[in-house]
């Protein structure tokens, strides 16, 4: 989860939200080039005290400032595409989970191999342990096996919600009557959190999602101890 | 100054002083401007790159979930020290 004082993304926990660190660099490579050329131009224009009094028109200057913005736009674009494109990656998932969003709280589903449904709502304050995030943590967290091709399809129940994972790099709208989908994979075990980014109601920034990547072996251990209880 | 004999200074630039103006400050934006391209590329991107492949080379799932477990992060796998107790 970020931490306090925290300027830079989160630490990436799945390989498309490492891409977004290395393309946001990218950027920054970009801006910065921009910014200290301008922060330059200004500095001397300021500090300058001649007047070039028949300047009339620059052709040739307004070609270059035309066309060089557009180069950089190109070099912006392209590994943007090519992220955006990767984001919509679905390669044979071997797990898929149905989040549904819900006023104010977010409802699980694993149907694939097992029928494993729960509800997530927000632990309440009075209810955390020593440790524990405030407005954070859940009652029911989502368990994931690590290392492992996930399709996530969120929906929505009432109004429109979002399901977001800032660390996995995921943001998805959950809109009722409409299935959206989302490729999600683990590179590493821990617990990640997220928050609903969507304007739902009065309880909109109290229905967290937190999610367990686990090995395998947890995972269905897991599946099991949830298949008893019910 | 000193070199200088008294009573005259050296002749300004009379003509062609704005192009000569923006050559020589256009040639030190860009130096400036890709230089600190280039410490942000070689101090923040590049290392941040490195880390995470190192990171990862020797990453073993099995010995952190278990660190991770002890700790008491999961609510899924409770430490051992808990079951104990518990039994």
């Amino acid at each position: 989860m970020a931490t306090p004082a925290q300027l830079g993304l989160m630490d990436a926990a799945s390989p498309v939200m490492e891409e977004m660190i290395y393309f946001h660099d990218h950027v920054m490579l970009v801006l910065i080039l921009i910014t200290c050329l301008i922060f330059y131009s200004m500095l001397v224009l300021i500090s300058s005290k001649y007047i070039y009094r028949f300047l009339t028109d620059g052709h040739v200057i307004e070609t270059v400032w035309t066309v060089i913005p557009a180069i950089i736009l190109v070099v912006v674009a392209l590994p943007s595409l090519k992220l955006l494109y990767l984001t919509d990656e679905l390669d044979s998932p071997q797990l898929t989970i149905k989040g549904v969003g819900h006023q104010w709280y977010w409802s699980y589903e694993y149907t694939d191999y097992y029928d494993i449904e729960f509800d997530s709502y927000m632990l309440p304050l009075g209810d955390l342990n020593k440790g524990d995030a405030r407005l954070l943590e859940v009652d029911n967290r989502v368990v994931l096996p690590v290392d492992t091709s996930v399709r996530m399809l969120v929906t929505a129940a009432d109004v429109i919600h979002a399901w977001t994972v800032p660390s996995l790099g995921l943001k998805m709208d959950a809109v009722p009557g409409r299935l959206n989908q989302l490729a999600l994979q683990c590179s590493r075990v821990g617990t990640f959190y997220g928050q609903c980014s969507e304007i739902c109601g009065a309880n909109h920034s109290f229905m967290p999602i937190v999610i367990e990547a686990v090995p395998v072996e947890t995972f269905e251990a897991w599946c099991d101890a949830m298949l008893d209880s019910e | 100054m000193a070199d200088v004999p008294a009573g005259r200074l050296p002749k300004p630039q009379m003509r062609g002083l704005l192009i000569s103006h923006l050559k020589r400050h256009g040639a030190i934006a860009l130096v400036f401007s890709m230089g600190v391209t280039l410490a942000y590329k070689l101090a923040v991107a590049d290392p941040r790159k490195r880390h995470y492949e190192e990171f990862y080379k020797n990453y073993d799932v099995k010995r952190e979930f278990e660190a991770m477990k002890e700790a008491g992060i999961f609510n899924c796998a409770r430490p051992s020290w808990e079951q104990a107790e518990e039994d």
